[in-house]
């Protein structure tokens, strides 16, 4: 019986080799799997609107699974963050990916922590947008708060999104 | 060149080209999808089932654009809780971290698109924007700014 799930788990392109590491994050629906597959541009692999660095960064990526399986890969290890950075690389590579599967009932996706091409090499930690962002826009503890683009939209639309709405000064 | 040898030549041509794009383009490609229109409020969507923050309206706004310009893939969620993955805005095919679609983060908007459905997640081909309200949900009062306050 053991057998028969560790074949089909292979079979399915979650790697049955590394146990499995992944950090729980609590969410709906998770489970700690490896995922083992080819990386993707998603508009490429279901539209054919390709670009050979699959779009460089600036595509939303995913692996597809020995079986046919198209998983989309959409956070990555940095808050706020998704993947396409840590992905872009190894574009039309086979790799693993350690990480949290969520088969929420609106949409299954995948949230990576750390990357790796063969089971012989050891894994990177799925952390590379902090690291471009950085060389971008210098050393920051919260990306996000100091993000230029961000802060731009906020300074113009206001942080609920409609002009001139404002928080209410604490007490 | 003769009528005969002319449309051989056509055919050669045509069958190269064809092998030249199968070459190019990956096997599963060529997916045809369903004409829609949907209408809901743009989100991203990590935070929408990650269950971790209050994640719509005012409340969400500055979160969501934070997710969008982090690249995390921007959605359209509606009415019955269906979330709709955004892989390009007219000819716009930047899907991740592109600052577009971080404007429109929590708007409410309907959309004339091309749906196309894989392995348990619904992706949608924006062929226009039809309408949009700007954010018309008021969850700020209740929820204060999502997720930290501030």
């Amino acid at each position: 019986m053991r057998g028969g799930v560790n074949a089909l788990i292979v079979a399915a392109g979650l790697a049955a080799g590394p146990a499995v590491s992944a950090e729980p994050w609590n969410i709906p629906h998770e489970k700690q799997a490896i995922l083992k597959g080819r990386v993707v541009d998603a508009l490429c692999q279901l539209k054919g609107s390709c670009k050979p660095d699959c779009g460089g960064g600036k595509r939303q990526l995913g692996l597809v699974l020995a079986d046919g399986t198209f998983r989309l890969v959409a956070k990555s290890n940095i808050d706020f963050a998704g993947a396409a950075s840590d992905l872009a690389g190894y574009c039309g590579r086979e790799i693993e990916a350690d990480g949290l599967l969520i088969e929420n009932p609106a949409v299954t996706l995948f949230f990576v922590q750390r990357i790796r091409q063969n089971p012989g090499q050891d894994w990177i930690a799925a952390e590379r947008f902090k690291t471009d962002w950085e060389t971008r826009n210098g050393k920051a503890e919260e990306w996000w708060r100091a993000d230029p683009e961000a802060n731009r939209i906020i300074a113009e639309d206001g942080p609920f999104g409609i002009k001139g709405l404002q928080p209410k000064p604490k007490p | 060149m003769t009528i005969l040898s002319q449309a051989r030549h056509r055919i050669l041509l045509s069958t190269a080209f064809a092998g030249l794009l199968a070459a190019i383009l990956p096997a599963s490609a060529q997916q045809s999808g369903q004409r829609v229109t949907i209408t809901g409020e743009i989100s991203d969507s990590w935070c929408t089932i990650s269950g971790l923050m209050f994640a719509k309206g005012t409340a969400h706004h500055q979160c969501a654009v934070w997710c969008a310009l982090g690249g995390i893939p921007v959605a359209i969620r509606d009415a019955g809780g269906n979330l709709y993955l955004i892989l390009k805005i007219g000819d716009d095919e930047d899907s991740a971290g592109n600052p577009r679609v971080a404007k429109l983060a929590t708007h409410d908007v309907t959309v004339d698109g091309e749906l196309l459905e894989r392995d348990g997640v619904k992706y949608l081909l924006v062929d226009r924007i039809a309408d949009d309200k700007g954010v018309i949900t008021m969850t700020h009062e209740e929820h204060g700014i999502q997720p930290f306050g501030n």
